[in-house]
């Protein structure tokens, strides 16, 4: 299949005088927001005690563990503004993210041990089931730096109980292990209870010398009979049991490495448990990436940083969506599907890193004449009409045939309306765009570059699909929301104001509460509120969006669990006809 | 040699950012259109003097009007 992947269409422009002038100031407002972004993540990377304090307990953080143990040029963070429950914390106080260990990529997570000395906090699950979906979906080995003191007390109905709750992701590494996919545990510090659990529940663990792991730790001994209350002599009791569990704590590598054997590798040094692993990385099942490459790996012909001046913050204004793509892929080439149907999206074969991908984006502007065919209204980019959604249908499917990564682009205002709309099977053929993501297995990576909106946000890869999309990135221009803040006021309060304006009675309090829904809207929807919530897994730079394709697709193949062999895809022969 | 600038859909204007004897450059702002909630900003087409402007700010055009002319 050479002669298909090694040299395809190149595509893209090169930046006109005009563009870089007027992208002058939208660059200016990206790095405002990116700004914003980067001081809000440094405030969780300085959560907690100082660096210095930490270390001079002769410890490392967890900052400096992962230093330590990812191949430089790799760590791709995700979740670092995840904080559903509104922690005062800040954080859910788990550091994760996709990186190379020893040259293969794994998902890679952290208790930040500056932060209640890596405590269970809310929403600490959800996050750790993402991450462990993540694994799932991409098929690569999970790594645990585990530093964990157990519930934070005075929070513990938040998340020690529930479905979702603090005991399941124990069930997901047993699900991770009988799907054959490896949970690697680095073990420091005290581990209690929950912490232990952390601790016994992955593949192989790799203890250091100073490390315990138990049932229930040091004050949970002490205090393990209740009496009805406490009196001077229960106190004095107390005093001494603590010292003495303080001093003998249960579960160190003297029972757990002697006796029981649970730590396959005991290491006095901190840096050497991080050399264990990255030993034991060495050897995980992988494919040297010449099996799936398709082509020699090569940036785009385009300056990265054009996409500062491309994709414009201001969300009515219109851009080129193969413009950003071609900053995006290698060498800047593309085989366009079906380039001649469905124009308002780009369904594509790419190289990222010189392994085959399909891209899907929302393309932008106005669609031209007699467009859509079935109404007598123009078509505008952003929305999905008929054809473009059956031209995504057919290719997430036969991208799931030929088992191609896909990386969706998303950027929707929603799906045609009306009855014309309806009349056209656009309800019936959403969904059917749903049964083919769902059907195809793939993974998948959707990066919202601009607004997900209306049931549209649910089509186009995104978080929705449990069991496809692996994670989602958003930018600086990102913005989720069911509809429009004004058109929600106006859903809201049109027949409350026909009601106010017949009855005489003034309007200035319900105008009030309109504007009310416009600017909650607005704060519910920009990017660090996404972050938050988990709408995308992480706020990128546009200038780190190539990473994350790499990051994404490299581990895509890595060790996939199916495989098309080339010279058998159908995709690339129907785009060549 | 003169050359028209074409609308390329139907819409209202809401901002030209060029007058009558405004010396451009290819691909410099001249207007922009809004239809259909988006702006879709319209570019000059080649180098050259304005010498004609046919539309104003608020004022509607139709697919393939012509908005301005070049010399």
């Amino acid at each position: 299949m050479r002669p298909y992947f090694e040299k395809m269409p190149e595509f893209g422009t090169a930046l006109k005088k005009g563009q870089i002038k007027r992208g002058e100031d939208n660059t200016l407002r990206l790095k405002e927001v990116e700004g914003e972004i980067a001081a809000a993540v440094d405030v969780i990377k300085n959560a907690g005690l100082p660096e210095a304090k930490i270390n001079a307990r002769g410890v490392m953080t967890v900052w400096q563990r992962l230093e330590y143990l990812v191949d430089p040029g790799t760590w791709s963070p995700l979740h670092m503004l995840y904080n559903p429950a509104d922690n005062s914390e800040g954080t859910t106080n788990v550091i994760d993210g996709l990186g190379k260990i020893s040259g293969k990529w794994a998902v890679i997570i952290g208790f930040d041990n500056k932060v209640m000395a890596g405590a269970w906090l809310a929403g600490q699950s959800e996050n750790i089931l993402r991450v462990t979906d993540l694994a799932k979906r991409l098929n690569v080995p999970l790594v645990w730096l585990v530093n964990c003191s157990g519930a934070k007390l005075t929070e513990q109905e938040q998340f020690y109980a529930n479905r979702r709750g603090a005991g399941a992701p124990f069930y997901r590494h047993a699900e991770l292990n009988q799907m054959g996919i490896p949970v690697l545990a680095g073990i420091y510090g005290t581990n209690p209870a929950g912490g232990g659990y952390q601790s016994i529940s992955p593949t192989i663990l790799f203890a250091h010398k100073d490390c315990n792991i138990a049932v229930g730790g040091a004050g949970i001994v002490s205090g393990m009979a209740p009496k009805g209350g406490f009196d001077a002599a229960s106190a004095e009791q107390l005093i001494e049991s603590t010292r003495h569990f303080k001093s003998n704590p249960p579960g160190t590598p003297k029972v757990h490495y002697d006796e029981t054997g649970f730590f396959r590798y005991v290491y006095e040094e901190e840096k050497g448990v991080l050399d264990g692993l990255k030993d034991y990385m060495k050897d995980i099942p992988a494919y040297n990436p010449k099996f799936f490459r398709v082509a020699e790996p090569a940036e785009p012909k385009f300056d990265i940083q054009d996409l500062y001046k491309l994709l414009p913050i201001d969300q009515k204004k219109v851009y080129d969506f193969d413009e950003i793509l071609a900053r995006l892929v290698d060498n800047s080439e593309s085989m366009e599907f079906r380039p001649d149907y469905g124009p308002e999206v780009y369904t594509g074969l790419c190289k990222v890193d010189g392994y085959l991908v399909g891209i899907i984006g929302n393309r932008q502007g106005y669609l031209g004449k007699g467009y859509p065919e079935y109404a007598d209204y123009p078509g505008i980019g952003g929305k999905l009409y008929r054809q473009g959604m059956i031209k995504m249908n057919e290719f997430v499917t036969l991208a799931g045939r030929d088992r191609i990564p896909l990386i969706w682009f998303q950027d929707t205002s929603g799906i045609d309306v009306g009855d014309t709309a309806e009349k056209a099977e656009l309800l019936g053929i959403g969904q059917s765009l749903v049964y083919s993501i769902q059907q195809s297995g793939i993974p998948q990576m959707m990066v919202l570059l601009r607004k997900g909106s209306a049931a549209a946000h649910y089509l186009l890869g995104g978080p929705q699909g449990n069991d496809t999309n692996a994670f989602s990135i958003g930018t600086a221009a990102s913005e989720v929301y069911v509809m429009h803040g004004e058109t929600a006021a106006v859903a809201m309060y049109s027949r409350r104001l026909v009601k106010e304006k017949d009855a005489g009675n003034p309007l200035e309090p319900v105008i009030e509460k309109m504007n009310k829904v416009v600017e909650d809207y607005k704060t519910f929807s920009r990017p660090k509120y996404c972050a938050k919530v988990g709408y995308v897994d992480e706020i990128v730079n546009m200038d780190d969006i190539r990473q994350y394709m790499k990051a994404f697709t490299g581990s895509a193949y890595q060790n996939p669990k199916s495989i098309c062999p080339q010279h058998q895809m159908i995709l690339p022969r129907i785009i060549k006809g | 040699m003169s050359e028209e600038l074409l609308a390329p859909l139907a819409g209202k204007i809401i901002q030209i950012d060029v007058k009558v004897g405004d010396k451009v450059e290819e691909d410099d702002d001249a207007l922009v259109i809004e239809a259909m909630k988006m702006e879709t900003p319209i570019y000059i087409p080649c180098d050259g003097t304005v010498v004609k402007i046919n539309v104003k700010e608020g004022g509607e055009v139709e697919e393939d009007d012509v908005l301005l002319v070049i010399e």
